[in-house]
């Protein structure tokens, strides 16, 4: 079964555009012009359910107008969205029950606030009992190793630990599909590997599906086995992982990436 | 749906108390926030007595009503600024796309927005509004009657707040706009109806809110009228109704953003 069926799907930004210093603020007063920026154009997909996808490409090509789409956040101009079956437009609060999200630039948790009281808050907003939440907190704490700062407040973590509480804060109701924006950016390579390990673990263990932007190529290579680019709002290529290495042969998937980069640039 | 509502109330109260539990970080700051805004309502009344000594009374207005009239401002302003913040910068959070977090969870956005600040400092307004109300000696039924005309006003601020904020999804900057009229609010609320005639009467009870929010609740407290207590309950449900379709319908135009965000 599908997790996430994208049809045709777009998205048009209108961009205030102005010439340059103050007389070009003040005609832009009087004649102010905008331009048209197609963020999304007709992107078509589908995600099987426990499948680890990588949505990748270079800064605005897409990816998180994307991901924004599809967890409820923007409003698509055209085509049609499915995650888990429900359309994110109309139904969002049904969905936001069944998803979980991860943005990497973007902290979910009160900084104020212990780990522990974060999760509480987390699992009120879910409608889940004090009796689950206590004990999907002493799960995942677990699981991610939190005990020793979990009533340490949020501003005192480090970013590896505080990208731990997001997820775990994400994870709190059990999501069927997670959707994972630049989840390791700025950690060091130790805490990337641990944040990918149990990214992998929750995906063995509980089938999520996992939706995954980033521009770490490591993230992509050790979690997902297939791939898709974007460049300019359009796909640009679907495929394996695997198929992708063995057809360039010698290369690493950086440096295949890096290559398909290059050509969208000179088309 | 009953059960709905009770959840929604769950988060609203625990946002509000990690709210306060947040202003509560820094004890001095916050004692000192919400001393200092009682020190500085009292300052305008001490101007109000020596204006009241030297002329009978403005704009009908004699030292009970204008105590009425600062208590109703301080205490409405007040509990819109602890319970719902945010309306009071939502066109800040609409322009810089700061809504995302509230967009993925599965509860009322605006709610969850509104509920998501508070404000140290209207506590010491709310503190001092009830205080003044009271040393009016309303009687139990008095009381009550102030309660429930807080609550209207309220609901008219927060709403007007919404209203004004949610044009942000249509036009830039309507921020400045917004804080503008908001203290346009606080400096007409805090005089006499009396003194204001014609066109601007007009305008400060129908289009800038203060009349419904402030004036009528003082001549209620003066002299209770039914007709008058149900235009004001009226005006505040239709303006809530107002707000919440301007932002909704404006929500399909939340274009996010990019900027990197932390919850503080």
């Amino acid at each position: 079964m599908q997790a996430i069926r994208v049809e045709n799907l777009s998205k048009t930004f209108r961009v205030k555009r102005k010439e340059k210093g103050m007389r070009g603020s003040v005609k832009a007063i009087f004649h102010p012009q905008t331009e048209e920026i197609r963020a999304v154009n007709g992107v078509s997909f589908s995600v099987a359910e426990g499948e680890m996808l990588a949505f990748i490409g270079p800064n605005g090509a897409g990816k998180s107008t994307t991901i924004k789409m599809l967890t409820g956040i923007l409003y698509p101009d055209g085509g049609r969205v499915e995650v888990l079956g429900v359309d994110p437009t109309k139904k969002r609060r049904q969905l936001a029950y069944q998803i979980g999200t991860v943005f990497g630039q973007k902290e979910q948790l009160w900084t104020h606030l212990t780990p522990y009281d974060n999760f509480r808050f987390f699992g009120a907003i879910y409608d889940l009992t004090e009796r689950e939440t206590e004990a999907r907190i002493e799960e995942l704490s677990e699981r991610f190793a939190l005990k020793e700062f979990i009533d340490t407040p949020v501003r005192n973590l480090s970013l590896g630990q505080r990208i731990r509480c997001e997820m775990v804060a994400a994870l709190i109701h059990k999501p069927k599909v997670l959707f994972l924006d630049e989840p390791t950016i700025g950690l060091d390579p130790v805490v990337k590997e641990n944040v990918r390990e149990l990214i992998r673990q929750m995906n063995r263990e509980e089938h999520t599906t996992v939706f995954l932007t980033s521009h770490d190529v490591g993230d992509i290579e050790k979690l997902c086995r297939r791939i898709i680019i974007v460049n300019d709002g359009q796909i640009v290529l679907d495929d394996s992982v695997e198929h992708l290495k063995s057809h360039y042969l010698e290369h690493s998937l950086e440096e295949i990436i890096v290559e398909i980069y290059k050509a969208q640039e000179e088309d | 749906m009953l059960t709905v509502v009770k959840n929604q109330m769950r988060v609203c109260a625990l946002s509000v108390k990690y709210n306060i539990m947040r202003e509560m970080v820094n004890k001095v700051t916050f004692l000192t926030n919400v001393g200092f805004m009682v020190l500085n309502n009292a300052t305008f009344l001490v101007q109000w007595m020596i204006l009241l000594r030297m002329r009978g009374d403005v704009g009908g207005y004699t030292m009970r009503e204008i105590m009425l009239l600062w208590g109703f401002m301080a205490a409405s302003f007040g509990l819109s600024h602890i319970l719902f913040a945010r309306a009071f910068s939502l066109s800040d959070l609409i322009i810089k796309g700061k809504l995302d977090s509230f967009l993925v969870q599965p509860k009322n956005v605006l709610v969850s927005v509104l509920t998501s600040a508070t404000d140290s400092s209207a506590i010491g307004d709310f503190l001092y509004g009830t205080a003044l109300v009271c040393a009016c000696k309303p009687g139990v039924g008095g009381f009550f009657l102030f309660l429930l005309l807080v609550v209207t006003g309220t609901v008219i601020f927060t709403a007007f707040a919404v209203l004004l904020g949610s044009l942000s999804f249509w036009f830039v900057r309507m921020d400045m706009l917004q804080n503008q009229i908001v203290m346009g609010i606080v400096s007409f609320g805090t005089y006499p109806d009396g003194i204001f005639k014609g066109a601007s009467r007009f305008f400060l009870y129908f289009i800038i809110p203060v009349g419904m929010a402030v004036w009528h609740p003082v001549h209620l407290m003066v002299s209770f009228d039914a007709g008058m207590f149900f235009t004001v309950a009226g005006y505040a449900c239709v303006l809530l109704a107002l707000a919440v379709a301007v932002f909704y319908r404006g929500l399909r135009r939340y274009a996010s953003g990019n900027l990197m965000v932390a919850r503080l």
